[in-house]
Protein backbone atom coordinates (compact mmCIF):
# COMPACT_ATOMS: atom_id res chain seq x y z
CA UNK A 1 0.00 0.00 0.00
CA UNK A 2 1.93 3.49 -0.93
CA UNK A 3 1.35 6.81 0.57
CA UNK A 4 -0.95 8.19 -1.28
CA UNK A 5 -3.38 4.82 -1.48
CA UNK A 6 -3.38 6.03 2.29
CA UNK A 7 -4.14 9.54 1.92
CA UNK A 8 -6.97 8.85 -0.58
CA UNK A 9 -8.37 6.41 1.50
CA UNK A 10 -8.96 8.44 4.85
CA UNK A 11 -10.10 11.40 2.47
CA UNK A 12 -12.60 8.73 1.26
CA UNK A 13 -13.65 7.65 4.71
CA UNK A 14 -13.85 11.75 5.75
CA UNK A 15 -16.31 12.48 2.77
CA UNK A 16 -17.89 8.96 3.52
CA UNK A 17 -18.93 9.92 6.97
CA UNK A 18 -19.22 13.72 6.24
CA UNK A 19 -21.92 12.70 3.76
CA UNK A 20 -23.86 10.64 5.70
CA UNK A 21 -24.22 12.97 8.80
CA UNK A 22 -25.52 15.70 6.42
CA UNK A 23 -28.14 13.35 4.83
CA UNK A 24 -29.02 11.65 8.22
CA UNK A 25 -30.01 15.36 9.49
CA UNK A 26 -33.49 16.17 8.66
CA UNK A 27 -34.37 12.39 10.12
CA UNK A 28 -33.08 12.87 13.14
CA UNK A 29 -33.87 16.56 13.66
CA UNK A 30 -37.33 15.50 12.81
CA UNK A 31 -37.53 12.83 15.27
CA UNK A 32 -35.74 15.41 18.06
CA UNK A 33 -38.26 18.17 17.10
CA UNK A 34 -41.18 15.76 17.37
CA UNK A 35 -40.24 15.39 21.10
CA UNK A 36 -39.30 18.74 21.99
CA UNK A 37 -41.85 21.03 24.01
CA UNK A 38 -43.56 22.99 21.12
CA UNK A 39 -42.70 25.85 23.31
CA UNK A 40 -38.88 25.65 22.59
CA UNK A 41 -37.70 25.90 18.99
CA UNK A 42 -33.99 24.58 18.12
CA UNK A 43 -33.06 28.45 17.94
CA UNK A 44 -33.51 28.51 21.75
CA UNK A 45 -31.20 26.75 24.05
CA UNK A 46 -29.97 23.42 23.79
CA UNK A 47 -30.29 22.54 19.90
CA UNK A 48 -30.65 19.00 20.06
CA UNK A 49 -33.04 18.43 23.46
CA UNK A 50 -35.28 20.68 24.75
CA UNK A 51 -36.09 20.81 28.60
CA UNK A 52 -38.17 17.80 28.50
CA UNK A 53 -38.70 14.80 25.90
CA UNK A 54 -42.84 14.69 25.37
CA UNK A 55 -45.20 12.93 23.66
CA UNK A 56 -47.63 15.79 23.62
CA UNK A 57 -47.25 17.18 19.50
CA UNK A 58 -48.31 13.55 18.97
CA UNK A 59 -51.46 13.58 21.04
CA UNK A 60 -52.05 16.59 19.18
CA UNK A 61 -51.29 15.65 15.52
CA UNK A 62 -53.64 12.93 16.00
CA UNK A 63 -56.08 15.32 16.75
CA UNK A 64 -56.05 17.13 13.49
CA UNK A 65 -56.34 14.38 11.51
CA UNK A 66 -57.76 10.90 11.19
CA UNK A 67 -54.39 9.07 10.71
CA UNK A 68 -56.43 5.57 11.45
CA UNK A 69 -58.50 6.10 8.51
CA UNK A 70 -55.85 7.61 6.42
CA UNK A 71 -53.64 4.47 7.32
CA UNK A 72 -56.51 2.45 6.34
CA UNK A 73 -57.37 4.30 3.21
CA UNK A 74 -53.44 3.80 2.21
CA UNK A 75 -53.42 0.29 2.81
CA UNK A 76 -56.50 -0.29 0.58
CA UNK A 77 -55.31 1.96 -1.86
CA UNK A 78 -51.95 0.65 -2.13
CA UNK A 79 -53.28 -2.92 -1.68
CA UNK A 80 -56.30 -2.80 -4.32
CA UNK A 81 -53.75 -1.28 -6.81
CA UNK A 82 -51.25 -4.00 -6.28
CA UNK A 83 -53.73 -7.24 -6.45
CA UNK A 84 -55.52 -5.77 -9.54
CA UNK A 85 -51.79 -4.81 -11.25
CA UNK A 86 -50.39 -9.00 -10.28
CA UNK A 87 -53.59 -10.02 -12.12
CA UNK A 88 -53.09 -7.76 -15.31
CA UNK A 89 -49.65 -7.80 -15.60
CA UNK A 90 -48.88 -11.59 -15.44
CA UNK A 91 -51.49 -12.25 -18.13
CA UNK A 92 -49.84 -10.18 -20.43
CA UNK A 93 -46.21 -10.61 -19.47
CA UNK A 94 -47.22 -14.68 -20.14
CA UNK A 95 -48.77 -13.29 -23.81
CA UNK A 96 -46.33 -11.31 -24.94
CA UNK A 97 -43.44 -13.44 -23.84
CA UNK A 98 -45.01 -17.13 -25.04
CA UNK A 99 -47.84 -16.48 -27.65
CA UNK A 100 -48.05 -15.94 -31.09
CA UNK A 101 -50.52 -13.92 -32.28
CA UNK A 102 -51.54 -10.64 -35.19
CA UNK A 103 -50.42 -7.08 -33.67
CA UNK A 104 -48.21 -8.16 -31.59
CA UNK A 105 -45.49 -6.10 -31.51
CA UNK A 106 -47.79 -2.72 -32.46
CA UNK A 107 -50.21 -4.01 -29.37
CA UNK A 108 -47.16 -3.73 -27.43
CA UNK A 109 -45.65 -1.04 -28.39
CA UNK A 110 -48.88 0.93 -27.64
CA UNK A 111 -48.32 -0.52 -24.27
CA UNK A 112 -45.02 1.05 -23.87
CA UNK A 113 -46.88 4.00 -24.78
CA UNK A 114 -47.58 4.29 -20.96
CA UNK A 115 -43.67 4.43 -19.80
CA UNK A 116 -43.32 7.57 -22.70
CA UNK A 117 -46.44 9.46 -21.51
CA UNK A 118 -46.35 8.98 -18.24
CA UNK A 119 -49.86 9.38 -16.38
CA UNK A 120 -48.42 12.28 -14.05
CA UNK A 121 -47.98 14.35 -17.11
CA UNK A 122 -51.54 13.76 -17.98
CA UNK A 123 -52.80 15.04 -14.47
CA UNK A 124 -55.82 17.20 -16.33
CA UNK A 125 -56.83 15.38 -19.10
CA UNK A 126 -57.10 11.87 -16.68
CA UNK A 127 -59.19 14.58 -13.61
CA UNK A 128 -61.46 15.21 -16.64
CA UNK A 129 -61.90 11.75 -17.56
CA UNK A 130 -62.43 10.23 -13.96
CA UNK A 131 -65.32 12.95 -14.08
CA UNK A 132 -66.53 11.85 -17.12
CA UNK A 133 -66.77 8.20 -15.54
CA UNK A 134 -68.65 9.21 -12.75
CA UNK A 135 -65.63 8.19 -10.71
CA UNK A 136 -64.67 11.36 -8.70
CA UNK A 137 -64.18 10.80 -5.19
CA UNK A 138 -64.53 7.30 -5.17
CA UNK A 139 -61.40 4.82 -3.83
CA UNK A 140 -61.65 2.94 -7.61
CA UNK A 141 -61.15 6.51 -9.25
CA UNK A 142 -57.51 6.34 -6.93
CA UNK A 143 -56.42 2.96 -8.21
CA UNK A 144 -58.00 3.05 -11.42
CA UNK A 145 -55.09 4.60 -13.81
CA UNK A 146 -52.18 2.47 -12.29
CA UNK A 147 -54.05 -1.25 -12.85
CA UNK A 148 -52.35 -1.73 -15.97
CA UNK A 149 -48.51 -1.38 -15.58
CA UNK A 150 -46.27 -0.90 -18.68
CA UNK A 151 -43.34 -1.87 -16.32
CA UNK A 152 -44.58 -4.79 -14.45
CA UNK A 153 -45.23 -6.07 -17.94
CA UNK A 154 -41.85 -5.75 -19.29
CA UNK A 155 -39.90 -6.79 -16.29
CA UNK A 156 -42.40 -9.83 -16.00
CA UNK A 157 -42.15 -10.76 -19.58
CA UNK A 158 -38.32 -10.35 -19.52
CA UNK A 159 -38.57 -13.03 -16.27
CA UNK A 160 -40.76 -15.56 -18.01
CA UNK A 161 -39.15 -15.30 -21.19
CA UNK A 162 -35.91 -16.89 -18.69
CA UNK A 163 -38.51 -19.88 -17.74
CA UNK A 164 -37.40 -23.06 -19.58
CA UNK A 165 -40.07 -23.82 -22.56
CA UNK A 166 -39.95 -27.92 -21.52
CA UNK A 167 -41.16 -26.92 -18.13
CA UNK A 168 -44.39 -25.63 -19.94
CA UNK A 169 -44.59 -28.56 -22.30
CA UNK A 170 -44.43 -30.96 -19.68
CA UNK A 171 -46.85 -29.82 -17.60
CA UNK A 172 -49.43 -29.46 -20.76
CA UNK A 173 -48.50 -32.85 -21.79
CA UNK A 174 -49.68 -34.03 -17.50
CA UNK A 175 -53.07 -31.97 -18.51
CA UNK A 176 -52.55 -28.57 -17.26
CA UNK A 177 -54.81 -25.75 -18.84
CA UNK A 178 -53.76 -22.30 -19.35
CA UNK A 179 -54.16 -21.14 -15.90
CA UNK A 180 -52.61 -23.52 -14.30
CA UNK A 181 -49.52 -23.32 -16.61
CA UNK A 182 -49.39 -19.65 -15.84
CA UNK A 183 -49.20 -19.98 -12.09
CA UNK A 184 -47.32 -23.45 -11.58
CA UNK A 185 -44.84 -22.66 -14.28
CA UNK A 186 -44.33 -18.84 -14.63
CA UNK A 187 -45.52 -17.40 -11.79
CA UNK A 188 -43.98 -19.69 -9.28
CA UNK A 189 -40.67 -19.48 -11.32
CA UNK A 190 -40.59 -15.83 -10.87
CA UNK A 191 -41.31 -14.78 -7.60
CA UNK A 192 -38.47 -12.51 -7.05
CA UNK A 193 -39.66 -10.56 -9.95
CA UNK A 194 -42.64 -10.32 -8.32
CA UNK A 195 -41.32 -8.91 -5.09
CA UNK A 196 -39.40 -6.58 -6.53
CA UNK A 197 -42.49 -5.00 -8.42
CA UNK A 198 -44.61 -5.47 -5.40
CA UNK A 199 -41.83 -3.27 -3.58
CA UNK A 200 -41.59 -0.44 -6.53
CA UNK A 201 -45.62 -0.19 -6.87
CA UNK A 202 -46.07 -0.51 -2.73
CA UNK A 203 -43.57 2.41 -2.18
CA UNK A 204 -44.80 4.84 -5.23
CA UNK A 205 -48.13 4.48 -4.49
CA UNK A 206 -47.84 4.71 0.12
CA UNK A 207 -46.02 8.12 -1.33
CA UNK A 208 -48.10 9.50 -3.75
CA UNK A 209 -49.70 12.93 -3.04
CA UNK A 210 -51.04 14.55 -5.51
CA UNK A 211 -53.60 12.46 -8.10
CA UNK A 212 -54.91 11.49 -4.51
CA UNK A 213 -55.37 15.17 -3.56
CA UNK A 214 -56.82 15.92 -6.54
CA UNK A 215 -59.59 13.02 -6.99
CA UNK A 216 -61.13 12.41 -3.73
CA UNK A 217 -62.34 15.28 -1.14
CA UNK A 218 -63.80 12.80 1.65
CA UNK A 219 -61.50 12.27 4.24
CA UNK A 220 -63.37 8.72 4.09
CA UNK A 221 -61.28 7.15 1.29
CA UNK A 222 -57.74 9.64 1.42
CA UNK A 223 -54.85 8.47 1.53
CA UNK A 224 -52.05 9.34 4.76
CA UNK A 225 -50.52 11.92 2.37
CA UNK A 226 -52.92 13.99 2.04
CA UNK A 227 -53.95 13.99 5.57
CA UNK A 228 -49.93 15.29 5.97
CA UNK A 229 -50.79 18.00 3.36
CA UNK A 230 -53.91 18.88 5.79
CA UNK A 231 -51.36 19.06 8.84
CA UNK A 232 -48.27 20.81 6.78
CA UNK A 233 -51.32 23.65 5.65
CA UNK A 234 -52.68 23.94 9.22
CA UNK A 235 -49.00 24.78 10.47
CA UNK A 236 -48.76 28.62 10.32
CA UNK A 237 -45.68 30.00 9.19
CA UNK A 238 -42.62 29.38 11.83
CA UNK A 239 -44.79 27.58 14.44
CA UNK A 240 -46.37 23.94 15.33
CA UNK A 241 -43.44 22.09 13.95
CA UNK A 242 -43.09 19.88 16.48
CA UNK A 243 -46.67 18.80 15.43
CA UNK A 244 -46.15 18.74 12.20
CA UNK A 245 -42.94 16.83 12.46
CA UNK A 246 -44.83 14.44 14.72
CA UNK A 247 -47.44 13.90 11.70
CA UNK A 248 -44.55 13.45 9.60
CA UNK A 249 -43.36 10.19 11.41
CA UNK A 250 -46.09 8.99 11.38
CA UNK A 251 -46.62 8.63 7.41
CA UNK A 252 -42.76 7.97 6.84
CA UNK A 253 -42.37 5.31 9.62
CA UNK A 254 -43.89 2.01 8.03
CA UNK A 255 -41.73 2.72 4.52
CA UNK A 256 -38.73 3.11 6.28
CA UNK A 257 -38.86 0.58 8.64
CA UNK A 258 -40.07 -1.82 5.65
CA UNK A 259 -36.96 -0.63 4.58
CA UNK A 260 -34.89 -1.44 7.45
CA UNK A 261 -36.66 -5.09 7.07
CA UNK A 262 -35.74 -5.42 3.27
CA UNK A 263 -32.95 -3.30 2.40
CA UNK A 264 -31.31 -5.27 -0.12
CA UNK A 265 -34.75 -6.55 -1.78
CA UNK A 266 -35.25 -2.40 -1.82
CA UNK A 267 -32.00 -1.66 -3.32
CA UNK A 268 -32.30 -4.12 -6.08
CA UNK A 269 -35.82 -3.52 -6.97
CA UNK A 270 -35.47 0.47 -7.10
CA UNK A 271 -32.53 -0.60 -9.59
CA UNK A 272 -34.94 -2.56 -11.81
CA UNK A 273 -37.59 0.28 -12.01
CA UNK A 274 -34.87 2.32 -13.80
CA UNK A 275 -35.58 -0.38 -16.21
CA UNK A 276 -37.11 0.95 -18.93
CA UNK B 1 -42.33 -19.65 -29.16
CA UNK B 2 -45.68 -21.82 -28.88
CA UNK B 3 -45.88 -23.90 -31.91
CA UNK B 4 -49.23 -24.01 -33.92
CA UNK B 5 -51.07 -27.19 -33.01
CA UNK B 6 -53.49 -28.91 -35.02
CA UNK B 7 -56.63 -28.54 -32.12
CA UNK B 8 -56.19 -24.68 -32.26
CA UNK B 9 -59.62 -23.42 -31.45
CA UNK B 10 -61.31 -20.42 -32.04
CA UNK B 11 -61.07 -19.79 -28.41
CA UNK B 12 -56.85 -20.15 -28.30
CA UNK B 13 -56.71 -17.50 -30.85
CA UNK B 14 -58.35 -15.46 -28.37
CA UNK B 15 -56.13 -16.50 -25.68
CA UNK B 16 -53.66 -13.95 -26.05
CA UNK B 17 -56.26 -10.79 -26.66
CA UNK B 18 -58.30 -11.73 -23.77
CA UNK B 19 -54.78 -11.81 -21.41
CA UNK B 20 -53.33 -8.28 -23.10
CA UNK B 21 -56.90 -6.82 -22.78
CA UNK B 22 -56.82 -5.18 -19.21
CA UNK B 23 -53.83 -3.96 -19.93
CA UNK B 24 -54.38 -2.55 -23.23
CA UNK B 25 -57.87 -0.88 -22.11
CA UNK B 26 -56.46 1.03 -19.17
CA UNK B 27 -53.12 2.17 -20.78
CA UNK B 28 -55.89 3.11 -24.00
CA UNK B 29 -57.86 4.88 -21.32
CA UNK B 30 -55.37 6.70 -18.81
CA UNK B 31 -52.51 7.71 -21.40
CA UNK B 32 -53.02 7.22 -24.81
CA UNK B 33 -56.72 8.73 -24.84
CA UNK B 34 -55.92 12.00 -22.60
CA UNK B 35 -52.67 12.59 -24.81
CA UNK B 36 -54.31 12.86 -27.95
CA UNK B 37 -57.32 14.96 -25.97
CA UNK B 38 -54.33 17.12 -24.66
CA UNK B 39 -53.60 18.05 -27.84
CA UNK B 40 -57.10 18.41 -29.57
CA UNK B 41 -58.16 20.66 -26.68
CA UNK B 42 -54.48 22.64 -26.71
CA UNK B 43 -55.82 23.94 -30.28
CA UNK B 44 -59.01 25.27 -29.01
CA UNK B 45 -60.27 28.26 -26.47
CA UNK B 46 -63.24 27.65 -23.73
CA UNK B 47 -66.32 29.92 -24.94
CA UNK B 48 -66.50 33.66 -23.41
CA UNK B 49 -69.04 35.52 -22.15
CA UNK B 50 -73.18 34.46 -21.42
CA UNK B 51 -74.17 31.11 -21.58
CA UNK B 52 -70.16 30.09 -22.38
CA UNK B 53 -70.90 26.67 -20.19
CA UNK B 54 -73.13 25.56 -22.77
CA UNK B 55 -71.19 26.52 -25.95
CA UNK B 56 -68.44 24.36 -27.72
CA UNK B 57 -65.20 25.50 -27.24
CA UNK B 58 -63.70 27.14 -30.48
CA UNK B 59 -60.89 26.16 -32.68
CA UNK B 60 -57.63 28.52 -32.39
CA UNK B 61 -55.20 26.60 -34.13
CA UNK B 62 -51.94 27.27 -32.18
CA UNK B 63 -53.16 30.71 -30.83
CA UNK B 64 -52.53 28.99 -26.87
CA UNK B 65 -49.16 28.06 -27.50
CA UNK B 66 -48.61 31.71 -29.62
CA UNK B 67 -50.03 33.18 -25.71
CA UNK B 68 -47.98 31.09 -23.90
CA UNK B 69 -44.70 32.24 -25.28
CA UNK B 70 -45.96 35.84 -25.55
CA UNK B 71 -44.35 37.29 -22.32
CA UNK B 72 -46.76 40.25 -22.11
CA UNK B 73 -49.92 37.76 -22.28
CA UNK B 74 -51.10 36.89 -18.65
CA UNK B 75 -50.60 33.26 -18.69
CA UNK B 76 -47.37 34.05 -21.25
CA UNK B 77 -46.25 35.50 -18.29
CA UNK B 78 -46.69 32.75 -15.90
CA UNK B 79 -45.73 29.81 -18.01
CA UNK B 80 -42.46 31.76 -20.01
CA UNK B 81 -41.18 31.96 -15.63
CA UNK B 82 -41.99 28.47 -14.97
CA UNK B 83 -40.44 27.19 -17.65
CA UNK B 84 -37.05 29.37 -17.42
CA UNK B 85 -37.71 28.00 -13.79
CA UNK B 86 -38.21 24.11 -14.86
CA UNK B 87 -34.95 24.15 -17.43
CA UNK B 88 -32.41 26.16 -14.62
CA UNK B 89 -33.91 23.45 -11.97
CA UNK B 90 -33.37 20.77 -14.28
CA UNK B 91 -29.59 21.62 -15.22
CA UNK B 92 -29.03 22.21 -11.35
CA UNK B 93 -30.31 19.32 -10.15
CA UNK B 94 -28.83 16.73 -12.34
CA UNK B 95 -25.89 18.31 -12.73
CA UNK B 96 -25.04 18.26 -9.07
CA UNK B 97 -27.22 14.90 -8.19
CA UNK B 98 -26.10 12.90 -10.79
CA UNK B 99 -22.01 13.51 -9.97
CA UNK B 100 -22.87 12.88 -6.21
CA UNK B 101 -24.65 9.71 -6.86
CA UNK B 102 -21.73 8.57 -8.37
CA UNK B 103 -19.14 9.77 -5.89
CA UNK B 104 -21.64 7.83 -3.79
CA UNK B 105 -21.38 4.79 -5.45
CA UNK B 106 -18.01 5.34 -5.59
CA UNK B 107 -17.74 5.71 -1.82
CA UNK B 108 -19.65 2.33 -1.21
CA UNK B 109 -19.15 -0.05 -3.48
CA UNK B 110 -16.63 -1.83 -1.57
CA UNK B 111 -17.16 -4.18 1.66
CA UNK B 112 -16.52 -2.36 4.63
CA UNK B 113 -17.11 -1.26 8.09
CA UNK B 114 -20.56 -0.06 8.35
CA UNK B 115 -21.82 -0.44 4.97
CA UNK B 116 -25.28 -0.76 5.82
CA UNK B 117 -25.52 2.18 7.70
CA UNK B 118 -24.06 4.38 4.82
CA UNK B 119 -26.19 3.20 2.43
CA UNK B 120 -29.14 3.71 4.78
CA UNK B 121 -28.43 7.19 5.82
CA UNK B 122 -27.73 8.28 1.37
CA UNK B 123 -30.78 6.00 0.33
CA UNK B 124 -33.70 6.63 2.66
CA UNK B 125 -34.72 10.00 1.43
CA UNK B 126 -35.48 8.13 -1.81
CA UNK B 127 -38.35 6.05 -0.43
CA UNK B 128 -40.20 9.03 1.50
CA UNK B 129 -42.84 10.23 0.06
CA UNK B 130 -42.41 13.54 -1.32
CA UNK B 131 -44.68 16.04 0.47
CA UNK B 132 -43.06 14.54 3.64
CA UNK B 133 -39.98 15.29 2.62
CA UNK B 134 -40.66 18.60 1.85
CA UNK B 135 -42.76 18.83 5.21
CA UNK B 136 -38.95 17.91 6.80
CA UNK B 137 -37.59 20.74 4.79
CA UNK B 138 -40.35 23.14 5.70
CA UNK B 139 -39.03 22.86 8.97
CA UNK B 140 -35.36 22.83 8.00
CA UNK B 141 -36.08 26.28 6.24
CA UNK B 142 -38.61 28.04 8.03
CA UNK B 143 -37.42 31.67 8.71
CA UNK B 144 -37.35 32.18 12.71
CA UNK B 145 -37.08 28.95 14.05
CA UNK B 146 -35.58 26.50 11.42
CA UNK B 147 -32.50 24.35 11.35
CA UNK B 148 -30.65 26.30 8.80
CA UNK B 149 -30.73 29.63 9.91
CA UNK B 150 -30.33 28.57 13.48
CA UNK B 151 -26.63 27.01 11.96
CA UNK B 152 -26.25 31.03 10.42
CA UNK B 153 -26.97 32.58 13.38
CA UNK B 154 -24.56 30.44 15.21
CA UNK B 155 -21.80 31.28 12.36
CA UNK B 156 -23.04 35.46 13.12
CA UNK B 157 -24.87 35.71 9.81
CA UNK B 158 -28.57 36.78 10.50
CA UNK B 159 -29.86 34.21 8.51
CA UNK B 160 -31.67 33.99 5.18
CA UNK B 161 -35.70 33.99 4.32
CA UNK B 162 -35.14 30.39 2.21
CA UNK B 163 -38.75 29.92 1.40
CA UNK B 164 -39.53 33.64 0.84
CA UNK B 165 -36.84 35.23 -0.99
CA UNK B 166 -37.29 34.94 -4.29
CA UNK B 167 -33.95 34.12 -5.35
CA UNK B 168 -33.83 31.55 -2.64
CA UNK B 169 -36.74 29.39 -2.98
CA UNK B 170 -35.74 27.68 -6.06
CA UNK B 171 -32.60 26.88 -4.68
CA UNK B 172 -34.27 25.49 -1.68
CA UNK B 173 -36.25 23.26 -3.31
CA UNK B 174 -33.19 22.28 -5.68
CA UNK B 175 -31.35 21.24 -2.08
CA UNK B 176 -34.48 19.05 -1.62
CA UNK B 177 -34.51 17.20 -4.57
CA UNK B 178 -30.86 16.35 -4.60
CA UNK B 179 -30.97 15.08 -1.15
CA UNK B 180 -33.88 12.53 -1.77
CA UNK B 181 -32.37 11.65 -5.45
CA UNK B 182 -28.99 10.97 -5.24
CA UNK B 183 -29.14 7.78 -3.38
CA UNK B 184 -31.52 6.30 -6.21
CA UNK B 185 -29.08 7.36 -8.74
CA UNK B 186 -26.23 5.77 -6.37
CA UNK B 187 -27.87 2.21 -6.63
CA UNK B 188 -27.84 2.48 -10.83
CA UNK B 189 -23.77 3.40 -10.30
CA UNK B 190 -23.63 0.57 -7.72
CA UNK B 191 -25.05 -2.11 -10.75
CA UNK B 192 -22.61 -0.36 -12.78
CA UNK B 193 -19.87 -0.44 -11.08
CA UNK B 194 -20.52 -4.32 -9.88
CA UNK B 195 -20.33 -5.23 -13.48
CA UNK B 196 -17.01 -4.07 -14.33
CA UNK B 197 -14.65 -6.91 -13.88
CA UNK B 198 -12.44 -6.78 -11.03
CA UNK B 199 -9.02 -8.14 -13.06
CA UNK B 200 -8.52 -5.52 -15.41
CA UNK B 201 -8.16 -2.96 -12.38
CA UNK B 202 -5.45 -6.12 -11.04
CA UNK B 203 -4.32 -5.24 -14.22
CA UNK B 204 -4.14 -1.65 -14.51
CA UNK B 205 -2.28 -1.76 -11.28
CA UNK B 206 0.55 -4.02 -12.13
CA UNK B 207 0.76 -1.75 -15.15
CA UNK B 208 1.45 0.95 -12.02
CA UNK B 209 -1.61 2.80 -13.26
CA UNK B 210 -2.74 5.57 -9.80
CA UNK B 211 -5.87 5.06 -8.38
CA UNK B 212 -6.82 8.66 -10.45
CA UNK B 213 -5.47 7.22 -13.52
CA UNK B 214 -7.98 3.89 -13.15
CA UNK B 215 -10.78 6.11 -12.89
CA UNK B 216 -10.42 8.34 -15.56
CA UNK B 217 -8.94 5.24 -17.78
CA UNK B 218 -11.32 2.59 -16.82
CA UNK B 219 -14.21 3.46 -14.51
CA UNK B 220 -15.57 6.15 -16.25
CA UNK B 221 -15.66 4.41 -19.87
CA UNK B 222 -16.97 1.59 -18.33
CA UNK B 223 -19.81 3.53 -16.75
CA UNK B 224 -20.92 5.68 -19.80
CA UNK B 225 -23.90 3.72 -20.23
CA UNK B 226 -24.74 3.95 -16.86
CA UNK B 227 -24.05 7.38 -16.86
CA UNK B 228 -26.21 8.38 -19.78
CA UNK B 229 -29.11 6.79 -18.30
CA UNK B 230 -29.24 8.24 -15.37
CA UNK B 231 -28.63 11.84 -16.71
CA UNK B 232 -31.78 11.32 -19.30
CA UNK B 233 -33.85 9.72 -16.04
CA UNK B 234 -32.93 12.63 -14.07
CA UNK B 235 -33.80 15.74 -16.46
CA UNK B 236 -37.03 13.21 -17.14
CA UNK B 237 -38.42 13.31 -13.37
CA UNK B 238 -36.87 16.93 -12.88
CA UNK B 239 -39.44 18.03 -15.80
CA UNK B 240 -42.04 16.22 -13.67
CA UNK B 241 -41.02 17.88 -10.31
CA UNK B 242 -44.72 19.03 -8.57
CA UNK B 243 -45.73 17.61 -5.15
CA UNK B 244 -42.63 19.47 -3.19
CA UNK B 245 -43.24 22.76 -4.28
CA UNK B 246 -47.07 22.14 -2.34
CA UNK B 247 -44.96 22.60 0.93
CA UNK B 248 -42.31 24.24 0.23
CA UNK B 249 -43.31 28.01 -0.76
CA UNK B 250 -46.12 26.95 -3.67
CA UNK B 251 -43.97 28.46 -6.51
CA UNK B 252 -43.99 31.69 -4.82
CA UNK B 253 -43.30 34.70 -4.74
CA UNK B 254 -45.03 35.78 -8.14
CA UNK B 255 -44.21 32.49 -9.36
CA UNK B 256 -40.28 33.15 -8.92
CA UNK B 257 -40.07 29.50 -8.02
CA UNK B 258 -43.21 28.35 -9.93
CA UNK B 259 -42.20 24.90 -12.11
CA UNK B 260 -43.86 23.43 -15.34
CA UNK B 261 -46.47 20.83 -13.68
CA UNK B 262 -47.08 23.08 -10.81
CA UNK B 263 -48.42 25.55 -12.75
CA UNK B 264 -50.56 23.44 -14.42
CA UNK B 265 -51.95 22.15 -11.54
CA UNK B 266 -52.53 25.46 -10.14
CA UNK B 267 -54.69 26.23 -13.20
CA UNK B 268 -56.69 22.48 -13.30
CA UNK B 269 -60.08 23.89 -12.09
CA UNK B 270 -59.47 27.08 -14.19
CA UNK B 271 -61.83 26.80 -16.98
CA UNK B 272 -61.08 29.81 -18.91
CA UNK B 273 -57.50 28.46 -18.78
CA UNK B 274 -58.51 25.33 -20.42
CA UNK B 275 -56.39 25.72 -23.41
CA UNK B 276 -53.70 27.31 -21.98
CA UNK B 277 -53.27 23.84 -19.41
CA UNK B 278 -53.33 21.75 -22.20
CA UNK B 279 -50.87 23.30 -24.55
CA UNK B 280 -48.58 23.28 -21.28
CA UNK B 281 -49.03 20.03 -21.12
CA UNK B 282 -47.97 19.30 -24.68
CA UNK B 283 -44.69 21.47 -23.95
CA UNK B 284 -43.82 19.45 -21.18
CA UNK B 285 -45.00 16.05 -23.18
CA UNK B 286 -42.73 17.06 -25.74
CA UNK B 287 -39.67 17.03 -23.28
CA UNK B 288 -40.70 14.33 -21.68
CA UNK B 289 -40.78 12.54 -24.90
CA UNK B 290 -37.61 13.51 -26.21
CA UNK B 291 -35.68 12.45 -23.56
CA UNK B 292 -37.83 9.05 -22.85
CA UNK B 293 -36.89 8.36 -27.38
CA UNK B 294 -33.21 9.30 -27.01
CA UNK B 295 -33.27 6.39 -23.51
CA UNK B 296 -34.80 3.83 -26.06
CA UNK B 297 -32.42 4.94 -28.62
CA UNK B 298 -29.58 5.10 -26.89
CA UNK B 299 -30.20 1.44 -24.79
CA UNK B 300 -32.30 -0.34 -27.05
CA UNK B 301 -29.98 -1.81 -29.16
CA UNK B 302 -28.38 -3.45 -25.88
CA UNK B 303 -31.36 -5.02 -25.00
CA UNK B 304 -32.31 -6.76 -27.40
CA UNK B 305 -29.28 -8.73 -26.90
CA UNK B 306 -29.56 -9.32 -23.06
Amino acid sequence: MNGSGNMLRRVAQATRVGIAIVFLIPLVFTILVSLRPETEPVTNGNIFFGSEVTLANFERALVIAPWGLHYLNSIIFVGGTLIVQLVTVTGAAYAFARMRFVGRNLLLMVILLQLMIPSGVLLVQNFRMIQTLGLFDTRVALMIPYWGSAFGVLLLRQTFREVPFELEEAARIDGANLLQVIRHVYVSNAIPAYLAFALVSISTHWNEFLWPFIITRSAEIRPLTVGLNKLIKTTDQGAFYGQLMAGTLIVIAPLVLLFLVFQRQFVESFARSGIR
Amino acid sequence: MRKPSPHRSLISLLQPYVLIAPTLALVLMFNVAPAIRTVTDSLHKPARGLNAAGKPPEYVGLQNFHDLFDEGHYMGARFTRAFRNTIVFALATVGIGVPLGLLLALLLNHQQPLLGLWRFAVFYPSLLPLIGAASIWSFIFSDSIGLANALLKSLGHPGLNWLGDRNLVLLSVAVVNIWKQAGYFMIFFLAGLQNIPRDIYEAASLDGASERQQFAALTLPLLRRTLLFVIVISFIFAFQTVEQLQALGEGGPADSANLLLYLIFQNISERQNWGYVNAMTIVLIGVVLAFTVSNFVLFERDDGNR
